[in-house]
């Protein structure tokens, strides 16, 4: 069965690009506008990984994180941060919270790779 | 690119670093030659070439060979292979040493990235042997501009995502202002570059316990490759390790090296008489 992956980004150039570099890499990809949307998808269907931006409307990225660890099955999904904030702190603060990678964003196909490899979903 | 211009460049390389170029690979040569024709305001390759064939120099011909080799590197590339020298033949040499010293050559390091994974996977083996011994790191590379890259330490954005997890970035290297990463000093002291053409002998850099060259050997002509073998043989100490990428064998390549029966992916020098091939 493939494994599913859900891309969390305001930005839908970001999300079509994405979405096929993962696709790609044999995922089947859901996608979500912001944190609130996405968080209803997972407690309908918790996925395998989620790429997730951190600066979104409605509910951004780290508050998301820190809602889906708060979730029954919310462990279970590998978080990939993708996103512009490229320094340090921000890096920090996302680890603390649980992510499981971090993306600096821009990306491309390498990268997604690589990230993906390094925990395991490849 | 006209072929004379092709054959020119071919040749250069195959005489200077032992490169083997197929006509199907011209556009490999516009790719890495362009920031030199960029610097040098050549308008096209044949510029170039008449440029290099009407005012001889040899500091430039070697400029443009270097240009021409492989620069494609990324951190951790070969990730089985860095485990089995860190876990198994280092602390194998460490056995059998009685200065704790042990010295490691990248060689065809580009721009530093095998060097520095090496020196990070070691400090993360805690508690492993190897954190008493007195460890060196030498990268090696025909590409001056490389080599300085190397010395540097500092990868761009793109870089840093290759290969390395967000911990290993963020525990052994600091962002610059730029935006660029610098990889922790704690690992200077323990790694250094320098210029070397592998087609060259190497005795000025010493003897080695574990010699790494991947992904160099399946550039070059069968008569360079086995040249290169040689040279690096000859740096090997007594039973130490020469590691390749797995996808080049070096079956037939060179009767002086042969495959280590005691570590796995190694290759040891063939000594005749000998009957063992590792301590």
């Amino acid at each position: 069965m493939m494994k599913q992956c859900l891309i969390v980004d305001d930005s839908r150039v970001v999300r079509t690009v994405a979405g096929r570099i993962i696709s790609d890499l044999s995922f089947s990809v859901k996608e979500a506008a912001h944190g609130a949307e996405a968080l209803e998808i997972c407690r309908h269907s918790m996925p395998d990984a989620i790429l997730l931006d951190w600066n979104m409307p409605v509910m951004n990225g780290l508050d998301f994180l820190r809602a889906l660890r708060r979730e029954e099955n919310g462990r279970d999904a590998i978080v990939v941060f993708c996103t512009n904030e490229n320094d340090s702190e921000h890096i920090s603060e996302a680890i603390r919270a649980g992510a499981n990678e971090y993306i600096m964003k821009p990306f491309d196909a390498e990268i997604v790779e690589s990230k993906f490899a390094e925990v395991g979903l490849l | 690119m006209r072929e004379s211009t092709f054959n020119e460049l071919a040749d250069l390389a195959q005489r200077v670093t032992g490169q083997h170029f197929a006509p199907s690979k011209a556009y490999l040569m516009e790719a890495r030659l362009s920031a030199i024709s960029r610097r040098e305001n050549f308008a096209t390759l044949d510029d170039l070439v008449h440029c290099l064939k009407a005012r001889p120099n040899p500091r430039f011909e070697q400029e443009v060979a270097a240009a021409l080799t492989n620069k494609r590197t990324r951190f951790f590339r070969e990730k089985d292979l860095l485990d089995q020298i860190v876990s198994h033949a280092l602390p194998q040499r460490l056995k059998l040493s009685n200065s704790g010293r042990l010295r490691v050559w990248c060689a065809g390091a580009g721009t530093g990235q095998e060097a520095w994974s090496i020196a990070m996977r070691i400090h993360e083996d805690v508690g492993s042997p190897l954190a008493k011994a007195d460890l060196e790191i030498i990268g090696t590379d025909v590409s001056a501009n490389s080599v300085e890259a190397a010395k540097q330490g500092v990868y761009g954005h793109f870089d840093v995502q290759k290969g390395l997890s967000i911990h290993r970035l963020m525990t052994h290297f600091n962002r610059q202002e730029s935006g660029d990463w610098a990889i922790a000093d704690k690992f200077r002291e323990m790694v250094h570059f320098r210029r070397h053409n592998l087609m060259h002998p190497a005795q000025d850099l010493g003897l080695f316990d574990v010699i790494l060259c991947g992904n160099v050997l399946d550039s070059l002509t069968k008569t360079a490759r086995q040249d290169v073998i040689e040279n690096m043989a000859r740096q090997l100490l007594p039973d130490a390790y020469l590691f390749v990428a797995p996808t080049e064998s070096l079956e037939s390549a060179a009767p002086v090296i042969k495959p280590s029966r005691e570590m796995r992916g190694a290759y040891v020098k063939d000594t005749p008489g000998k009957k063992t091939a590792a301590a």
